[in-house]
């Protein structure tokens, strides 16, 4: 399935995996590999792995009496279910570590504003008799917890449009541009990574988008047909902004109090200046956007390139002070002055 | 070639849980293909890719006759150690028993190792089938699966495909930092760590002493709440400011683990999110959607211009300076110089 991540092979995975293999095809003989691969949340090139494995796995391997299990690409059947007692193959109890991740994903996702209330209330039976299975298991689950993000209201109605296949429209708010445009949306699906998006075809320009959904300022569903064209599924496990190796590069230098900007940018490189700074090189398409960034910086960092971005910053910082009183104004006033004529040799004294 | 680990490994697993009585080392060891030909005479080398470890014969346990070098004996027994705590790590009850001879033996009963009867209806088996997809860390996905595969040989049902039935809601827990497996393998077996940690504005990182709590996600960061024993206060720190490794250390914690860790309230304070106090700004019509969705009061003053009431929290004066002249800051005087002061650095720039 499209953005399942993929898992390297590793041993402990494999050993629990075929624990459960013997104990649920002792109980299905001809089982299809297409089925117990799907049961299992696996590629049928892993369950195949599997079975080249489990016939030289056996309670004695001077008995003889390895596990017959063979399979056809089509059809797995085991010869001699024999060969393994019925107390080795009955349901292993939960290890803490299995019971941690199930149970910590199911309580955040159980507290999605916008899950259907029908899953939800299924989820949280799930989870009570998970955690009654598990018994002490369950104990080390308290000390991880998760916390999803989405607005409610938002959710709901963008997961409904999905699942009605209809078209929304929304006003949508943009930090880049500090504004609320209207546009209607083709939403494709609902992703939660940190905060909640939903990646749409946008009908406004023609190309898939990805909303975050506290930034939908107003929704509704529409009644035309939502008809999104077949794109394929990003794998978002790197994270959802992926900048372009053809966007425009920018330059940030921050002081020790901007180390966050490499926190929350995804950049190209960050290296350590000598006062404790960073030289931070990222891509956007679109370098105005980071006039905020500038902006919010203040004495902690400062725009190195490109120019005009940094004098953008400068010139509305000054438009800003020129709305205080008197003395500010004419404090900024006169940096304004002195700084237009130096503005190449203060770059180079920095 | 060796034998692959997997297969050792489920070797091993089937004879402790066959078994009724416990099996010694030598009956294992004679029994499982991947140790015999651990043992075998001269054969040392081919199982130990990888590991690093030299052989130092004469070492290990006294020479058994016939049995070949002690450097295989020495192998067989961290190989034999490893592959139980792996098991272990699994969730299998391993059992170490000494007979009435002083043989050590084990066994992995099934009365310890069952999984408890445990129905679960389609609906409530799909709801798990998207949990358990939802960690991006290897480990734990890992193990979400295997909680999931172990629900499926009990007879979870299958009617509803999991990966399908919920297509349009895909959460993701990811987890980008080092730092957090073995810290979520610290809190899990309450070890104290030290770690260095590079404060948001400091340029050079410390080493800090800490006694985990618990690890919190919060709008896709992680977070660690514990003890900090060289300021002697519960601290929270933030994952990605983690810098090298997390080395845990032996001995107890030192102080009471709380019954209830508030890892999101304290970091919702640092965001800002909890304010105490309320400001009045003027802000240009049709700009700053967010504040105004945050506002208290809004008054159209009808030159182009808006008066807004909004929450003083940490941080608002570099969001407001974020939007330049489209915002002006009326009171309290202390937020309009803080305003002002960093509106100075930015036109000096």
């Amino acid at each position: 399935m499209a953005g399942k991540p993929v898992r390297p092979t590793n041993a402990i995975d494999q050993t629990r995996r075929m624990l459960s293999l013997v104990t649920y095809l002792r109980e299905r003989p001809g089982a299809r590999v297409e089925d117990v691969a799907r049961a299992f949340g696996i590629t049928e090139d892993e369950l195949v792995s599997d079975l080249d494995v489990l016939p030289m796995c056996g309670t004695s391997f001077r008995g003889g009496d390895l596990l017959d299990i063979d399979t056809d690409g089509e059809r797995i059947w085991w010869h001699n279910p024999a060969a393994l007692g019925a107390e080795a193959a009955e349901p292993l109890r939960l290890a803490a570590d299995e019971a941690t991740a199930l149970l910590v994903a199911a309580r955040a996702v159980s507290t999605l504003p916008g899950l259907r209330e029908g899953d939800r209330q299924a989820l949280l039976r799930a989870t009570a008799k998970v955690e009654a299975a598990a018994g002490e298991q369950a104990g080390a689950s308290s000390r991880l917890s998760v916390t999803f993000e989405s607005e409610g209201g938002v959710f709901a109605d963008v997961d409904r449009a999905i699942s009605e296949r209809r078209r929304l429209w929304i006003r949508y708010y943009s930090p880049a541009r500090d504004e609320v445009t209207e546009r209607e949306i083709d939403p494709i699906r609902l992703v939660s990574v940190g905060h909640t998006y939903v990646e749409a075809w946008c009908r406004r320009s023609e190309a898939r988008r990805t909303f975050r959904l506290d930034r939908v300022a107003e929704i509704r569903i529409l009644d035309e047909p939502s008809a999104p064209p077949e794109v394929e599924l990003r794998d978002l496990s790197e994270g959802l902004v992926q900048p372009a190796a053809e966007d425009p590069e920018v330059v940030v230098e921050v002081g020790p109090g901007g180390r966050w900007v490499a926190e929350y940018y995804p950049h190209d490189s960050a290296d350590e200046l000598p006062d404790g700074g960073l030289r931070i090189s990222l891509r956007t398409p679109d370098p105005t956007s980071l006039r905020r960034l500038a902006l919010r910086l203040g004495r902690d960092g400062r725009i190195v390139s490109p120019p005009e971005l940094a004098d953008s910053a400068r010139r509305a910082a000054r438009e800003a002070l020129a709305a205080y009183d008197g003395v500010e104004a004419q404090g900024a006033s006169g940096a304004h002055r002195v700084h237009d004529g130096q503005y190449g040799r203060q770059e180079q004294e920095l | 070639m060796a034998i692959a680990k997997a297969e050792r490994l489920m070797n091993l697993a089937l004879c402790l849980l066959g078994t009724r009585r416990p099996l010694s080392k030598r009956e294992l060891r004679d029994s499982i293909e991947a140790y015999v030909e651990a043992v075998r005479p001269g054969n040392g080398a081919a199982v130990r890719p990888g590991n690093g470890e030299a052989v130092r014969p004469g070492n290990g346990e006294a020479v058994r006759p016939g049995n070949g070098a002690a450097g295989s004996d020495d192998s067989f027994n961290r190989m034999f150690e490893r592959d139980k705590d792996d098991l272990r790590e699994l969730g299998l009850v391993i059992e170490t028993v000494e007979n009435l001879d002083g043989e050590v033996g084990y066994l992995a009963r099934r009365d310890s190792n069952r999984l408890p009867p445990i129905t679960l209806d389609a609906e409530e088996a799909a709801a798990l089938g998207l949990a358990a997809k939802v960690w991006q860390q290897a480990r734990l996905a890992g193990a979400a699966s295997g909680a999931l595969q172990k629900l499926r040989a009990a007879g979870l049902p299958e009617d509803v495909d999991p990966y399908e039935a919920h297509g349009a809601l895909e959460p993701r827990i990811p987890v980008h930092e080092a730092a957090f497996e073995p810290l979520m393998l610290a809190c899990r077996d309450r070890r104290p760590v030290v770690f260095d940690y590079r404060k948001a504005t400091a340029a050079r990182p410390e080493p800090r002493h800490v006694e985990p709590w618990a690890l919190e996600c919060w709008r896709g960061h992680w977070y660690l709440a514990g003890w900090d024993r060289d300021r002697s206060a519960e601290r929270v720190f933030r994952l990605s400011r983690i810098t090298g490794k997390v080395r845990t250390r032996s001995g107890r914690y030192t102080a009471d683990v709380p019954d209830v860790v508030t890892v999101r309230e304290t970091v919702a304070s640092w965001a800002g999110e909890t304010a105490d106090r309320s400001a009045l700004i003027r802000l240009r019509t049709g700009a700053g959607y967010p504040l105004r969705a945050k506002a208290g009061a809004v008054r159209e003053l009808g030159d182009g211009w808006d008066e807004l009431e909004i929450p003083y929290g940490h941080g608002l004066d570099a969001w407001l300076v974020e939007f330049g002249p489209d915002v002006v800051v009326l009171e309290p005087a202390e937020l309009r110089a803080d305003v002002v002061d960093r509106l100075r650095a930015v036109a000096k720039g």
